[in-house]
């Protein structure tokens, strides 16, 4: 089957349907919990988040960032930035771990506004891993992309709590429990790249009670030409649903929905238990 | 077709995979949102030791592991953190491409079935050269395809103001087509139809990712910027640097051996691949024109700022090519922290640039990007107005 499905490639439709399946999206899940469980940079392990501005220095008791075993300086110098240890600079890169003592360091941002994100060995307290609404087909909706005249690019907290100049792509008309109700769809880049994600960042009844008050991200899956799928079961926290170091991006006007969506990734507040 | 893939790919059973019984070749796809990406996988017992490439056509690049995880194996690609993971099912290979980025895994379907993939041609109604236009959230942006039939079927390149995209190979079907391009990081992949005379496609980048373009035939009218217009430099006094090269000695354009020479800068990163394609013609530049007075010398532009292991990655690409004029350290592959150490230039845009400066230490000419050998006459033309450059440059005394 699989053989078949290889060698014919080039007389299937040059678009396919994105078929979300219930295995897809807990493989999706699997991987994020292993990335979250795995990954040096995992929001988990966040200990800080701290603006660079000129310069901050890491490590002694009395520095911006106290860090164990650790002195060094981040230095804004023109456009770049530099990593000082023991009197020696180095261009420290943007979006990119960079080992420290025990710790792993990620700049982000944009050169007037960079910031400094200092990851530990072992999951922060308070952070916690995602939990799930088991997967419910009909919460897919497929949708039609309707562009604005005028797309303007502007500067946006992407769901890791980084600022990206995202441009507005459209809006995107769904109908749940009978009501209509119009979101509106960024398309948000990935570092460098031709990569973008087309994303909503929307809140619902379920919001600071099963859900996290904030809102969610849910991504576009493309169905070909303006049509895409939104798939709720694939709905998921910013960063800063893990981890209170980052920060939350503000909810996107007009995209509320009163109808409780309960589908995708739940919270559970730290310390306290949940029934679902 | 797509759910009973994606039901093999989560299924109930698997087999572990014998290292082996993966040896030989491949018909490997990459499922994108958009359609099937497709690329050819050779896996070979060498030493006792497995290892492999992945194709677009006749555009390898090697593995550089093939080791055991668990119940499956992962193919590595060094230099992008990135792998396959992949488990045998009867005579098939299914997994997933990964690579692992801050913000959280990147994960595309993958599968493969035994053999090779069959040759297919392009028409002659496809073949040369299109001025492409790409339309996102309704902004436009200028590309350049030009289709060919190589030895292994359908090839073509995609050329942007700041240079290609690297060798696509696919195939045709009536008429319509798919030409990819993935190397391990990059995953390309431009599909697209005949409409009288217009093409009109997708160009998907990564899982997801979906840009409609429209193409009409080159008129012969340039469609992109010049590559001499998108980078400007102050040409009123010598061009000035100073970076440490591989043993730490700051090299100078102060320094003796640049004095009343004809000097070419690349402006390159290790990490880009138009880069690898441009050290060949910079090789072969200094090697016919260094009795005449010619220096080359190179500026990298790395990833990660660490000197050792940003140095040991330039000097791969030293012995890669056996480059034998200075490579410097110029610092973090970053526009703007690039253009920062070379204040001289407006506008630097891309990777590689190339800067000719004259006899008198000033700039004369500045090359923003380079057209590949994939871009074929684009390619040569670059390689005729190096040479024609720096024949002009060299006779002036």
């Amino acid at each position: 089957m699989v053989r078949a499905a290889a060698t014919q490639w080039a007389v299937i439709p040059m678009v396919l349907a994105a078929q979300a399946t219930p295995s897809e999206v807990s493989q999706e899940r699997a991987d994020f919990i292993s990335w979250l469980a795995a990954a040096p940079t995992s929001p988990l392990r966040a200990m800080v988040l701290h603006p660079i501005g000129p310069g901050i220095r890491l490590g002694p008791a009395t520095a911006e960032i106290p860090l164990r075993g650790v002195d060094a300086r981040v230095e804004q110098r023109g456009l770049s930035l530099s990593l000082i240890v023991a009197g020696s600079p180095r261009p420290l890169p943007r979006d990119r771990a960079v080992p420290l003592g025990g710790y792993q360091i990620v700049a982000a941002g944009r050169p007037s506004q960079a910031v400094l994100t200092v990851f530990g060995r072992d999951a922060a307290a308070g952070s916690h891993e995602p939990s799930y609404y088991p997967y419910v087909n009909g919460w897919q909706r497929d949708v039609v992309l309707t562009p604005i005249d005028r797309p303007q690019a502007e500067p946006m907290l992407a769901p890791d709590g980084t600022e990206v100049e995202a441009t507005e792509a459209g809006t995107v008309t769904i109908s749940i429990a009978g009501q209509n109700a119009s979101l509106r769809v960024f398309r948000i880049p990935t570092a460098g790249g031709e990569e973008s994600e087309l994303e909503v960042f929307f809140r619902d009844g379920t919001n600071g009670k099963e859900t996290y008050p904030a809102g969610r991200f849910v991504s576009l899956l493309p169905l070909g030409g303006n049509r895409f799928r939104l798939d709720f079961n694939r709905a998921r926290n910013p960063f800063c649903a893990y981890n209170t170091v980052y920060p939350c991006p503000a909810p996107w006007r007009g995209n509320r929905l009163t109808a409780a969506v309960v589908a995708g990734e739940q919270y559970r507040a730290p310390g306290t238990t949940q029934e679902h | 077709m797509y759910p009973i893939i994606a039901l093999l790919l989560t299924g109930l059973s698997t087999t572990p995979a014998s290292p082996n019984r993966l040896t030989g070749a491949w018909r490997a796809v990459l499922d994108l949102a958009g359609g099937p990406l497709p690329f050819s996988l050779t896996i070979i017992e060498r030493d006792g030791r497995l290892a492999g490439s992945l194709c677009n056509g006749p555009s390898c690049t090697d593995l550089s592991g093939v080791t055991a995880i668990g119940d499956s194996v992962a193919l590595e690609i060094a230099d992008y953190d990135a792998r396959i993971f992949i488990t045998e099912r009867g005579d098939s290979l299914v997994g997933t491409y990964r690579n692992v980025g801050n913000r959280g895994p990147r994960t595309i379907p993958f599968r493969a079935s035994r053999g090779t993939w069959q040759t297919s041609k392009g028409p002659p109604t496809l073949l040369g050269s299109w001025d492409a236009t790409f339309i996102t959230d309704l902004r436009t942006s200028p590309r350049v395809f030009v289709f060919r039939n190589g030895t292994q079927g359908l090839e073509a390149s995609l050329t942007a103001n700041s240079g290609d995209y690297g060798l696509f190979w696919g195939r045709t079907s009536s008429d319509s087509f798919a030409v990819a391009h993935f190397d391990g990081s990059f995953v390309y992949l431009l599909t697209g139809r005949l409409d009288g005379d217009t093409l009109r496609g997708v160009f998907h980048a990564g899982l997801r990712t979906q840009t409609k373009w429209v193409a009409v035939r080159s008129t012969g009218k340039p469609h992109l910027k010049a590559p001499t217009e998108l980078t400007r430099a102050d040409t009123s006094k010598p061009f000035t640097f100073a970076f440490p090269d591989l043993e730490g000695r700051t090299v100078t354009n102060a320094d003796p051996r640049f004095q009343g020479k004809v000097v070419v800068i690349d402006v390159f990163g290790t990490w880009c691949p138009t880069c690898h394609d441009a050290a060949p013609a910079l090789e072969s530049l200094h090697r016919r024109y260094r009795d005449r007075g010619l220096e080359v010398l190179g500026i990298a532009y790395e990833v990660t700022g660490d000197s050792a292991t940003d140095n040991r990655q330039i000097r791969r690409f030293r012995d890669k090519f056996k480059i034998p004029y200075p490579l410097l350290r110029g610092g973090l592959n970053e526009v703007e922290a690039t253009a920062a150490t070379l204040p001289q230039l407006t506008g630097f845009t891309a990777y590689p640039t190339t800067i000719f400066l004259g006899r008198d230490g000033k700039v004369k000419e500045v090359y923003a990007g380079f057209r590949g050998p994939a871009t074929g006459s684009q390619h040569q033309k670059q390689l005729d107005d190096y040479d024609r450059i720096v024949e002009r440059l060299l006779g002036k005394l």
